[in-house]
């Protein structure tokens, strides 16, 4: 068993399985030598990289000279892009692509000079110790040693002359040269196995030291045990001056051959022709270096040596131009840039009708839409063939499974079951038959029988494969960002828990004296219900209260509380029946407790100690109520947002209140929001029973469509009521207190507030008690009922407060404050929430119309006698400031549902 | 301007699908005529029967199928098929055993399951098949070859035992007088009659060739139509030799085993529809393996299963029955058959 070596040397060569000989037509363009064209007006320079690793280095209008690079910039596969000529930068914008798209791409437009003047060619050692010499094109330049030029420095000339595989994929060709590993073989491709193209041929011919100069270069930078000169066995010329060439190189003896091998299609192919000289396979998906193998096309090489040598950048290459429409086909040297156009025209061409531009041969070759395109560093060949040489393709037929595509596969693969399968959009199936290792060479297109287009159905399932892929990485990346920004959420959560908890824990700690408040009102709430029962009279409104329910609960409490008219709550209690009603009287009695903790302020007869007690009970009772109705809501949701939305006003409510407000629970108070909006609703609700002020919270969305927007509709007009009243009284009366005052003040303000943001609805009825009933339909008579219980409520709450401040001292419940405690944390995490949902809330609720004037008006009037009792008791100034603060934000939005 | 693109390749090789048709044809040719030249007209009138029968046919149902009816007819795969059912069919068969063989193997064998390299299994040999079902006796009595029974039957006189059953004085007892069972029909009623092979061999039908009289030629004929497709590359060898290699050495083992109840491997390979199913019937390649390695394994499992039917089965001649078989096997050898591609040295 000979090693491979000794195979290389001997010249054994390994079949390839498939296969194809097309006509070869050579014969058109090889005849005659490599010819040079004229400069034409217009050079096309596509900068592919700029934008990404490079930038323009020159700019429009500028003057450059030939062989000047147009783009600066760096990495790994950078390649700079060089003006092939003298001239002026007139353009810079996308235009056609040579590709069989002809998509626009960014592109450098050339004017000519004409003159065709070089610029400064950086190839000369300044030693001195160069030989002037001539390369290809008659230019002057140093000529360098290359034994005295470093790897780096050979490897960067080559980078910066923008050398790029010349075959036609056009890979860098200093990444090719510094492999990661050894390389033992260099295959020099002289194979040219496509029909038609004679330019390597050509270049091989006439140029042969040139490219031997080349080889030794890459000898130098790669070191390899061999190097092939693989030619096609129908080139004699070419293998001929090539191995003369070789016998005249300073090549160690030995190690470079020309091995002529069997014309075939697709021979050329770089992994064919691996095969076809070592008998290896590059493994799928792997590149020739990793076999310790690289091969290179003899035009690089020449393209190499005249970039070390000279300092020549690539700015042309041999194009073939052939095909029986141009009169004038040969092979010529086109300056890279060149419009295949004007190639065209200066080879005669005569266009035939559906004409088709070829790029490259007839077997991979792609067909130009659009001729203003130029020619790249890897178009090796314009084909214009005649209609009689290469005519329309014959319609596709039924695939009669002959196997031929199968017998002329150089990959073995099975054409006509990729065939099926890419054609039934079967894409895995497809990969199942390795449809990556197609390498589109054509052959089985070439054989069928059927004429069925094969590579294009390759093509189009390898385009699918690869979206596909593109597409699930996608999904992958959204996935990935998907979870972090839930994880990122959950902790943000999370660090606004802590935050409120820490709020929490500092109001608390600064809350001492509000704590005790607590204490002192269950305390006052124990005694008023001794009180209570010693008096008859209330005690048996409260006893039919508490037979009959929330609504009649609530009637009691207002009675109690407030010496209003017996109709009030009998209305309330009608309309209690309904859910309207319902969600109103939870209002209500929310607000009620408030009011009777205000209008008992006022009075401390034993009576209303007793009312208190009355309020404080039946709020409990009506919690009790209340509390099943949200779990029966119907939008669960829908309810949570009213709460936040309560809860949110709440917060307003709170903030203003203490803004306005120059008592020492400011100072006290945190400034954290969760902590006031906790402060505010646990005093508003009286602290033992702020659960009820939730639930009445809860609610009131619930109502919402009619009812609920009357319900809301209502709330609102209670708090403008209250404000009315406040300021009513505020007017009339001077202000008994400095709290008063302050409380009074904040009303004012509010009032005005109202009257500037939202008209005069507030003002109004404020000036205007009595105009209510006048107003009244039979329609919103319910309402106002209830509305007026509310107020009437409300002033209880009032006086209930009071209760709570006399009785301040009174006594100490350990546990209740606890209890107390724990309610507030709860409640800071509804704050928290409450933020989260306040913008959606405030969209709520000033979605809500149709406040219903009538209501407002029937508040207003009831609210007046309830407000004179209000301000008599206006003792505890906290508790009043709050509610006005409630008052004037609801007043705020009321006033925004106006407009 | 703008310019016509297409995709690559740009170029043709000028073959189609219809001079494919055209050369197994051609091929055929020769073998159709010494089969004529040994049992008379029969074979050309049915083969002409036939191929009008089956254009008629594809017409109709591309009609039906609202496909374009002159390329489709074009592409000869139709006359192909008709051909191939005229030239199994006995000579002297009456006229619906071939009208309906070709209406079955065009219609439902072929169209049905989606026309021209679409159906599963061969046409001709299906309709064989059919026809061997419904009318055992007429499609297992074979035209006495020349010179053994009367003369053979000019081309009038086939016409009219076809077309009446009823023909001139000579053949005033119809088929029955003209005709005698074959060759391997013979062997096998002769070795389950207890007679050794050898000395069935010894009968007249045989001709002293050891093959059986004009067979031999029939098969020689259709061999060289064949050697004709391998070297114009129409067909590949892989299917034709895996089916010759693979009947060859059964009946070489068997025959060397038990030379009594055998016949000798070139009775095998010369006689009955041998050649003409190697070269002309499981080289069809639609209905064949699409692998080179998956095309030898599947001739080669026509070969043995020809073998086995003609050997141990009921039916003196098994090849549509085996090709049919390995119709059905075909997919399954291409799952698991498939080529070692480029670059994948090491795996799979």
């Amino acid at each position: 068993m000979l090693t491979l070596l000794e195979q290389l040397d001997k010249g054994t060569l390994w079949k390839i399985p498939g296969g194809i000989h097309p006509p070869e037509m050579k014969s058109l363009s090889n005849a005659s030598s490599i010819a040079r064209l004229p400069l034409f007006d217009e050079y096309l320079l596509p900068l592919p990289q700029v934008g990404e690793q490079a930038s323009l280095a020159v700019s429009v209008g500028e003057q450059v000279l030939k062989g000047q690079s147009l783009t600066r910039g760096a990495g790994h596969s950078y390649l700079p892009v060089h003006a092939p000529t003298s001239g002026t930068v007139i353009a810079i914008e996308p235009r056609p692509s040579n590709h069989a798209s002809a998509l626009p791409v960014l592109t450098l437009v050339l004017k000519s000079d004409g003159k065709d003047d070089w610029c400064t060619l950086e190839g000369a050692n300044s030693d001195g110790a160069n030989t002037k010499s001539v390369s290809s094109e008659g230019v002057n330049a140093e000529k360098v040693d290359i034994a005295s030029l470093s790897r780096e420095l050979i490897l960067s000339r080559i980078q910066q002359a923008g050398i790029a595989g010349m075959g036609g994929a056009a890979f860098p060709s200093h990444i090719k040269l510094s492999p990661a590993s050894e390389i033992e073989l260099v295959i020099v491709n002289g194979v040219e196995c496509e029909p038609y193209i004679t330019a390597d041929d050509r270049l091989m011919r006439e140029h042969a030291d040139d490219i031997i100069a080349g080889l030794e270069i890459i000898h130098k930078l790669l070191a390899p045990k061999r190097l092939i000169i693989a030619i096609e066995d129908n080139k004699p010329a070419a293998a001929e001056a090539m191995g003369a060439a070789l016998n005249r190189s300073h090549l160690p003896a030995g190690t470079a051959r020309v091995t002529q091998i069997p014309t075939k299609y697709p021979s050329g192919g770089e992994k064919q022709l691996i095969q076809i000289i070592t008998g290896k396979e590059v493994p799928s998906g792997a590149i020739p270096a990793q076999l310790g193998i690289v091969v290179h096309n003899v035009g690089t090489l020449f393209a190499i040596r005249d970039a070390v040598v000279f300092g020549k950048p690539l700015i042309e290459r041999v194009v073939t131009v052939t095909g029986n429409t141009v009169s004038k086909p040969g092979n010529y040297w086109v300056p890279i840039g060149t419009r295949v156009t004007d190639v065209l025209t200066y080879c005669d061409f005569q266009s035939e009708p559906s004409q088709k531009i070829i790029m490259g041969g007839p077997m991979m070759g792609y067909a130009l839409p659009e001729s203003k395109v130029p020619i790249l560093k890897g178009s090796n060949c314009i084909l214009v063939p005649a209609s009689d040489e290469i005519g329309e393709m014959p319609a596709e037929k039924p695939c009669i499974r002959c196997g031929e595509c199968a017998v002329a596969c150089p990959a073995s693969l099975l054409p006509q079951q990729l065939f099926w399968h890419a054609k039934a959009e079967e894409y895995d199936k497809a990969e199942s038959y390795n449809l990556k290792d197609c390498i589109e060479c054509g052959c089985c297109s070439y054989v069928c029988p059927s004429d069925i287009p094969l590579v294009e159905y390759y093509r189009v399932a390898k385009a699918a494969i690869r979206h596909d892929a593109e597409e699930k990485r996608k999904a992958e990346r959204a996935k990935v960002r998907f979870e972090a920004r839930i994880a990122r959420l959950e902790e943000e959560k999370n660090a606004r828990e802590a935050k409120a908890r820490e709020a929490a824990e500092k109001r608390k700690a600064s809350m001492v004296g509000n704590e005790k408040d607590a204490i002192a009102a269950a305390l006052a709430r124990v005694q008023a219900k001794k009180a209570a029962k010693d008096d008859g009279a209330v005690s048996g409104v409260a006893a039919d209260g508490a037979g009959a329910g929330a609504s009649v609960g609530l009637s009691a409490a207002v009675s109690a509380g407030v010496n209003n008219t017996a109709a009030t709550p009998a209305d309330a209690a009608t309309t209690a029946a309904d859910p309207k009603a319902g969600v109103a009287a939870a209002i209500a009695r929310a607000k009620a407790k408030k009011a009777a903790a205000q209008a008992e302020a006022g009075e401390s007869s034993a009576q209303d100690q007793a009312s208190t007690d009355m309020a404080a009970e039946r709020s409990t009772e009506a919690r009790a109520d209340v509390n099943p109705e949200p779990s029966a809501a119907q939008d669960p949701k829908k309810a949570a947002i009213a709460a936040a939305v309560a809860r949110a006003k709440a917060k307003k409510a709170a903030a203003q209140g203490l803004s306005s407000a120059s008592d020492a629970q400011t100072s006290d108070a945190p400034a954290i929001d969760q902590a006031i909006e906790t402060g505010a609703e646990d005093s508003a609700s009286n602290n033992s029973d702020e659960n009820n002020a939730n639930a009445a919270a809860t609610v009131t969305p619930e109502g919402k469509e009619d009812p609920k927007k009357a319900a809301i509709a209502a709330a609102v007009a209670r708090a403008k009521a209250k404000k009315a009243a406040k300021a009513a009284q505020n007017d009339g009366v001077d202000a008994p207190a400095a709290d008063t005052q302050d409380n009074a003040d904040a009303a004012e303000k509010n009032v005005t507030d109202i009257a500037e943001s939202a008209g005069t609805d507030g003002a109004e009825s404020a000036g205007t008690d009595a105009k209510a009933s006048e107003t009244l339909t039979p329609a919103d008579a319910k309402k106002a009922a209830v509305a007026a219980a509310v107020a009437k409520a409300k002033a209880k709450k009032a006086a209930q407060a009071q209760a709570q401040a006399s009785n301040l001292q009174q006594a100490e419940d350990n546990e209740h404050s606890s209890s107390q405690r724990d309610a507030q944390l709860a409640q800071s995490d509804n704050a928290a929430e409450a933020a989260d949902v306040s913008e959606i809330a405030d969209i709520d609720v000033s979605n809500v119309s149709n406040v219903p004037d009538a209501a407002d008006g029937a508040v207003a009037e009831n609210a007046a006698p309830q407000a004179d009792q209000a301000q008599d008791a206006e003792q505890d100034s906290k508790k009043a400031r709050i509610a006005t603060a409630v008052a004037k934000a609801k007043a705020k939005k009321a006033a925004r549902e106006q407009e | 301007m703008a310019f016509r693109i297409s995709s690559s390749p740009h170029v043709r090789k000028d073959t189609a699908t219809q001079a494919v048709m055209q050369k197994v044809i051609l091929a055929a040719l020769p073998g159709l005529a010494v089969q004529c030249y040994f049992f008379g007209w029969g074979s050309f009138i049915q083969v002409l029967l036939a191929i009008a029968v089956a254009l008629g046919a594809e017409a109709a149902v591309l009609k039906l199928r609202g496909r374009t009816i002159k390329e489709t007819l074009n592409d000869q795969s139709a006359i192909l098929t008709a051909l191939l059912i005229g030239v199994a069919l006995p000579p002297l068969a009456p006229w619906y055993l071939v009208v309906i063989g070709t209406i079955f193997a065009i219609v439902i064998v072929k169209q049905l399951y989606g026309g021209l390299g679409q159906n599963l299994f061969n046409p001709a040999m299906a309709a064989y098949v059919l026809l061997l079902v419904s009318f055992p006796v007429l499609m297992t009595t074979w035209a006495a070859p020349l010179g053994l029974g009367a003369d053979n039957a000019g081309f009038v006189d086939a016409l009219k035992v076809i077309f009446s059953g009823v023909g001139a004085p000579a053949f005033a007892l119809g088929i029955d007088g003209v005709s005698m069972a074959t060759p391997l029909d013979t062997l096998k009623t002769d070795l389950s009659m207890g007679l050794t092979a050898t000395e069935s061999l010894q009968k007249p039908i045989f001709g002293g060739s050891s093959t059986g009289e004009g067979w031999v030629w029939v098969n020689l004929a259709y061999l060289a139509g064949g050697i004709y497709l391998l070297a114009s590359k129409t067909i590949r060898w892989h299917i034709s030799t895996g089916l010759l290699g693979a009947l060859f050495v059964c009946s070489l083992v068997g025959f060397a085993l038990s030379p009594d109840t055998h016949a000798s491997p070139l009775f095998n390979l010369f006689s009955g529809a041998t050649m003409l199913a190697a070269f002309f019937i499981a080289t069809d390649p639609v209905t064949a393996a699409t692998s080179r390695r998956g095309r030898l394994l599947f001739g080669a499992l026509i070969g043995v299963l020809i073998y086995v039917i003609r050997t141990f089965g009921g039916y003196p001649d098994g090849v549509a029955f085996a090709v049919l078989l390995a119709n059905l096997c075909a997919p399954l050898i291409d799952y698991y058959i498939k080529p070692r591609a480029y670059g994948h040295r090491g795996h799979s």
